[in-house]
């Protein structure tokens, strides 16, 4: 599944590029992130993704991996990981781009989201509303973030 | 194979719901267990010690109380199903029921147990609302009614605390010159879309109307902005307004793209089940002298 | 863990069990009593491959917990069956051709005795209604329709004659 979202931040280029890497604070955006490690900075991370709905509780820990970067517009992310207790496998391509705004800067997330297994089958409605709701919140943290600092 | 667990077999309420608050995340309540045991089958959810509520006495049962309808949530679905009661004075209640799943599922699975799992792609939920019906809801020492509606809280969600139980389900009849409907559609195991209504007539014009739409959205829920686009109107000059009011509808479900079709689909589905469950009821009114 | 000791009447025949609380009617059935008839397929409730009935009641086996059983009466394909004489319902079955692989069939006709148990003589919307979730993938259905609305007219003391 496909999910877009684009947010206008009040702040610089620079400032929005730079908070990408910002790992421990970008990780802070994305709802149920934790435990995020540098493997290799700028290319690969680690991280655990948790997250329930209703009695149903998810743990991926996932292999983030910096695909190609055009500074400072432009960054493609592949994260994959599978669930230790369900049977599920996640996969989650990232393209977020980065272009200057009339008030501020435009930040645009495009996520591919595919998650296969049983938990793919059983929770694929779930996960639809799901990941719609992290990118629109990981979107109005990180905006959240750049505007509270300036 | 199931992981293991510990069976408690409760004879009262307060009992149960004791248990309950005892171990906390760590139990859940079991009736059926049509819904649970499929999940805990699947490795999604385990509960190490489940809390069997089909020895409470008192929780499974339908009574008629002056026209009111008491469901136990206890209850199967196929004893509502085949209930004279309830296929004489909410007929459209025992169709729905008929029609749930498959017989094994309707002889083995409660009323309780369908709408506090909250799985969204499910029927009684949805038509009971147009009947305004209520949950009463109860733990050790205190008890509450709400609307159904407020029962459901997303998906899997319910507004239950972790020690209460959903004893019995309570629907008011509805009043004369009405009749109710429920129309599904799904071409997967559960059903993608579920349209109840409602409808009163007075004197050749629509007193009251509701409608329910279910499966489409995380929860079943009333429709009132659809509703009032019918409230009013002379019934036969319905056709408009059941168009809009389907469309109302059908935005308002708020429908995701997923493996039961697209949001455009289940939307247009809305419209065109509403319309459907509308004539049938005002079928059913004219059919019957009494109402 | 505190197993469950029970009494359980399976085609007929007494018996007394001590079961964990997590074990399935399907494992009961299969495993401790050795009642390979009742087939399992799907496994989540929805294609009656596994029909028994329990207090003539049609249940997934696979899906009810065996405790579930205690004081109860269970009843298997291999209930029906007196000696060499077949029941009305597998009779039907065998004259009507209402089965190739066969897999289905101890579900369907589980189901089937429970239809005709509770709706002597079903009509065939009736019939089609109740057998909804017995899922056949080799037939088509159309001669286990007729298998069991011939079934149903044997049953009820009507001459029996070929399909409607």
């Amino acid at each position: 599944m496909k999910v877009e979202r684009e947010v206008t931040i009040a702040a610089p280029r620079e400032t929005v590029w730079d908070f990408l890497w910002d790992v421990p604070r970008l990780a802070g955006c994305i709802p149920g992130a934790r435990d995020v490690r540098t493997i290799e900075e700028r290319k690969t991370y680690t991280a655990v993704v948790a997250d329930k709905v209703g009695p149903f509780k998810v743990q991926f820990p996932l292999t983030i991996e910096v695909v190609d970067v055009q500074a400072p517009e432009r960054l493609r992310v592949r994260a994959n990981g599978r669930d230790t207790a369900v049977d599920g496998l996640v996969k989650v391509d990232l393209d977020v781009t980065v272009t200057p705004a009339e008030t501020g800067t435009a930040l645009k997330v495009a996520a591919d989201i595919s998650v296969l297994g049983k938990l793919g089958t059983l929770g694929h409605s779930v996960i639809v509303r799901k990941g719609t709701d992290i990118v629109d919140r990981f979107a109005q943290a990180v905006r959240a973030q750049l505007e509270a600092k300036a | 194979m199931l992981r293991p667990f510990e069976l408690s077999e409760p004879t009262s309420v307060a009992e149960a719901s004791e248990l309950l608050a005892r171990h906390g995340d760590a139990a859940r309540i079991y009736a059926g267990g049509t819904e649970l045991i499929l999940v805990m089958k699947e490795g999604l959810v385990h509960y190490e010690h489940l809390v069997n509520v089909k020895t409470i006495p008192g929780l499974a049962g339908v009574r008629l109380d002056a026209g009111t309808l008491r469901l136990g949530a206890a209850t199967s679905h196929r004893a509502r199903e085949r209930d004279p009661l309830v296929r004489q004075h909410f007929p459209a209640v025992a169709r729905m029921e008929a029609d749930v799943a498959n017989v094994r599922v309707r002889e083995v699975g409660t009323l309780g147990g369908n709408l506090c799992f909250a799985e969204p792609h499910a029927d009684p939920g949805t038509l009971l609302q147009v009947f305004d019906a209520t949950a009463r809801i109860e733990k050790k020492g205190s008890a509450r009614t709400i609307p159904l509606e407020g029962l459901f809280v997303g998906p899997f969600e319910t507004c239950l605390e972790g020690d209460e139980l959903l004893t019995e389900i309570v629907v008011p009849p509805l009043p004369s010159r009405s009749a109710a409907a429920y129309l599904k559609f799904g071409f997967l195991e559960r059903p993608s879309v579920g349209v109840a209504v409602a409808v009163t007539l007075d004197d050749g014009h629509v007193a009251d109307a509701r409608i329910a739409v279910g499966c489409v959205g995380p929860v079943p829920r009333r429709m009132r902005e659809a509703e009032a686009e019918l409230r009013g109107k002379p019934r036969t000059e319905t056709g408009a307004a059941l168009a809009t009011a389907g469309r109302i509808a059908g935005r308002a479900a708020d429908a995701i793209t997923d493996l039961h079709g697209s949001a455009e689909y289940k939307e247009h589905l809305v419209g065109v089940l509403l319309r459907r469950a509308w004539d049938q009821a005002l079928a059913a009114i004219d059919g019957s002298p009494r109402r | 863990m505190k197993e469950i000791a029970m009494t359980v009447i399976v085609n007929g025949d007494k018996h007394d069990l001590t079961v964990p609380p997590h074990e399935t009617l399907i494992e009961c059935l299969r495993d401790r009593l050795g009642l390979l008839g009742v087939k399992k397929s799907c496994d989540v409730q929805v294609c009656g491959t596994c029909t028994v009935l329990l207090d003539d009641r049609p249940v997934s086996a696979c899906t009810v917990l065996a405790f579930e059983a205690r004081g109860r009466s269970v009843r298997t394909i291999e209930g029906l069956a007196r000696g060499d004489d077949l029941h009305p319902v597998q009779e039907a079955f065998v004259e009507h051709g209402a089965l190739q692989c066969g897999f289905c069939t101890p579900g369907m006709i589980m189901a089937t005795v429970a239809l005709i148990n509770e709706n002597p003589r079903p009509t065939a919307d009736e019939v089609k209604h109740y057998m909804r979730g017995n899922i056949c993938r080799c037939t088509g259905y159309k001669r286990i329709l007729e298998a069991i609305l011939d079934a149903s007219r044997r049953m009820s003391g009507a001459s029996a004659g070929n399909g409607r």
